[in-house]
C-alpha cells in the first residue's frame, strides 16, 4: 500500500461547500484503503483537545459511511485508550490545527512520532491542516510563541510548508525570509488549497475553493520564487439534508415503479 | 542579601478544581503570599488550557482577593509576551490538574521548566494539584491513564510523589511496587491533603477535609515503610496558645 499524506493550508469542519469538499476527499482516501467501513481518527493535540474542534469533526463525519473517533491526549484520564493499537487500526489519521510547538512536544512526551511514522509506512493515510499539515514536513512557520517563526516538524515529507498563505501576510513574509536564509525549499498553501502526497513522487495540488492556490517556493540566486501549481478542483458533495432528500426520493420512486405508477 | 524562602504546596487533590465550595486549601496558599492583594498566575497546561478550567480559576480567585492572571501555552498570541517576566513577577503560581506527561512536554517546549525553578528560587510560592503536584518532584507516579508508571518531574523536590493517594488501592499498591523497584523515597497525599515544603524539607501537612492525610514512604531492605503524617485540618481553630508564665490558664494536654 502506497504511503499517503494530505496536507491542507486551512479549512474547517463546517457545512459550507468547500469544507464539505475537503471532508469528502478525506472520506474517499480512507475508503480506498479500508477493507470495510473506514476508520477515521482526529488528533486534536495542537489545540489542547478542545471539545468544539472534536464536536465539529464528529458533525462532519458522524453521518457519513465511516467510523470516526478522537484520540485526546489531555483527556486520557477520563477515557483511557491504547494509543498505538488505536492509531494503527485506523485508515486515516487527521491532525487538527493549533500550536505546532506544543503538538510536537506533547507527541514527543507520549512517544507518538514513531507510531505515526509507522502508520504512514503501513499505508494509513495521514492528513491535517495548519499545524496539523506542517507537522509532517521538516519545517514550517508557526505562531506558537506569538509571532511567526520557524518550527521543526516530524520530517516524513522533505522540505518545508507555510499555511494560511493568502490570509496571513506576516506568516508568508516570515516564510519567504526563512527560505532565503536556508530553510529547505517547500510549499505555500492558501486556505482550502492542499497537497496530496502519494509514494515518493511530487504531490498533486488540490483546491476546494476557486482562487485558493498552492505554490512551490524555491530559493534561487535571484531570490525566493513562488510558482503557483496547477490544482485539481474538488467539488462539494450534496449537504447531508439534501442527501437524505435524494435518498427518500429514490425510495419513493422505486416503490412507485414497483407499483407500476411510473411505468 | 536576604535569601528568599522557597515554598511549594503540593495538593494530593483539592482546591477549586475538585472541592467546589471548600476554599480551605486555596485560602491557605493565598495566605503564604506576603502581598495584601497577591499576584496569582494559573497554569492550566496539563488540561490543554481548557476554557472551562480557566473560567473556574477566575471565579475562585476574584479581583477583590488577588490580581489573577493565566498563561495559555496553546494561545501564545494572547496573554503576556514575556513569560519569564510575567511569572517572576507573581506571588503565587498555581498549576492545574490533567496529564503530567503532556504538561512537562509543553513546559519544556516553551522553557517554562527553567523559569519555574527561577521563580521558586526567588521566593514565588508554587502550588498545584494532581499533575500540578507531581511536576515539582524528581519522580512521580502517573496514573493518568493505563497502568501507573514512573515519570520524571522537574526535580525541585528530591523525592517521589503520589497524588489522590489511598493506602491499599490499586494506585497505592502500584506506588509501593515502584518504591520496591528502586524509586526514591517520597510523599503521598490523599485528596484534600497538601504537602507544604519549605526549601526541600517538608514543613507541614494541611488538609481541607478532617480525614485527609499525607504520608511518607521509604523502601527499607525491599520493604515499604509507610508512615502517616500529622496533618492540620484547616477548619479547626488554631491550637490553644501555651499559657504565659503567671497566667492562670491551664494548657490542655492533647
Amino acid at each position: 500500500m502506497v504511503s499517503r499524506i494530505l496536507t491542507l493550508g486551512g479549512h474547517d469542519f463546517s457545512s459550507r461547500p468547500p469544507d464539505r469538499a475537503v471532508s469528502e476527499l478525506m472520506l474517499r482516501l480512507a475508503t480506498e484503503r479500508a477493507a470495510g467501513r473506514p476508520k477515521i481518527c482526529i488528533l486534536p493535540t495542537a489545540s489542547g483537545d478542545p471539545s468544539d474542534q472534536i464536536g465539529r469533526f464528529y458533525a462532519a463525519f458522524g453521518e457519513r459511511p465511516c467510523e470516526p473517533s478522537d484520540l485526546s491526549l489531555f483527556r486520557l484520564g477520563r477515557r483511557p485508550m491504547a494509543l498505538r493499537d488505536h492509531l494503527l487500526e485506523q485508515d486515516l489519521i487527521y491532525v487538527g490545527g493549533g500550536s505546532l510547538l506544543n503538538l510536537l512536544a506533547v507527541w514527543d512526551a507520549h512517544e507518538l512520532g514513531a507510531i505515526l511514522s509507522l502508520a504512514w509506512r503501513q499505508g494509513i493515510v495521514l492528513a491535517g491542516q495548519s499545524a496539523g499539515a506542517m507537522c509532517w514536513f521538516e519545517a514550517g512557520i508557526t505562531k506558537s510563541s506569538g509571532k511567526p517563526e520557524a518550527g521543526a516538524g516530524l520530517g516524513l515529507l522533505a522540505g518545508s510548508l507555510c499555511v494560511h498563505y493568502n490570509n496571513e501576510p506576516e506568516r508568508r513574509a516570515a516564510y519567504l525570509e526563512a527560505v532565503g536564509n536556508g530553510m529547505p525549499d517547500g510549499y505555500g498553501l492558501d486556505d482550502y488549497a492542499g497537497l496530496l502526497w502519494e509514494g515518493i513522487g511530487p504531490p498533486t495540488a488540490v483546491t476546494a475553493r476557486r482562487g485558493a492556490r498552492a505554490y512551490k517556493v524555491t530559493s534561487s540566486e535571484t531570490g525566493v520564487v513562488e510558482s503557483p501549481l496547477p490544482a485539481r478542483f474538488l467539488p462539494a458533495p450534496a449537504p447531508a439534508a439534501l442527501r437524505e432528500d435524494i435518498a427518500e426520493f429514490r425510495r419513493i420512486k422505486s416503490m412507485r415503479k414497483r407499483a407500476g405508477w411510473l411505468g | 542579601m536576604e535569601t528568599a524562602t522557597r515554598q511549594i504546596v503540593a495538593f494530593g487533590g483539592g482546591g477549586f478544581s475538585m472541592e467546589s465550595g471548600n476554599p480551605l486549601l486555596d485560602e491557605y496558599v493565598l495566605g503564604l503570599c506576603r502581598r495584601e492583594r497577591p499576584r496569582v498566575c494559573f497554569l492550566p497546561s496539563a488540561s490543554g488550557d481548557a476554557d472551562h478550567y480557566v473560567v473556574r480559576f477566575y471565579r475562585a480567585f476574584p479581583a477583590e482577593v488577588c490580581e489573577a492572571s493565566h498563561i495559555s501555552l496553546f494561545r501564545r498570541e494572547q496573554g503576556p509576551a514575556d513569560l519569564r517576566e510575567h511569572l517572576l513577577g507573581q506571588d503565587l503560581i498555581y498549576v492545574g490538574g490533567g496529564s503530567v506527561v503532556s504538561l512537562l512536554g509543553v513546559w519544556r517546549a516553551h522553557g517554562i521548566d527553567a523559569i519555574l525553578r527561577e521563580a521558586w528560587e526567588s521566593g514565588v510560592v508554587l502550588c498545584g494539584l494532581s499533575a500540578g503536584s507531581l511536576c515539582w518532584f524528581s519522580e512521580a507516579v502517573s496514573g493518568f491513564h493505563g497502568a501507573p508508571r514512573r515519570v520524571e518531574g522537574l526535580g525541585l523536590l528530591p523525592f517521589s510523589n503520589c497524588v489522590h493517594y489511598d493506602p491499599g488501592s490499586t494506585h497505592g499498591i502500584a506506588y509501593h511496587g515502584l518504591l520496591r523497584a528502586g524509586m526514591r523515597s517520597g510523599y503521598a497525599a490523599r485528596d484534600g491533603a497538601a504537602l507544604h515544603f519549605v526549601g526541600s524539607e517538608l514543613h507541614r501537612v494541611v488538609a481541607s477535609r478532617p480525614a485527609a492525610r499525607g504520608y511518607r514512604l521509604d523502601a527499607v531492605e525491599g520493604k515499604v515503610v509507610e508512615m502517616q503524617l500529622a496533618t492540620t485540618y484547616l477548619a479547626d481553630p488554631p491550637p490553644t496558645v501555651t499559657a504565659l508564665p503567671g497566667s492562670t490558664a491551664t494548657a490542655v494536654a492533647a
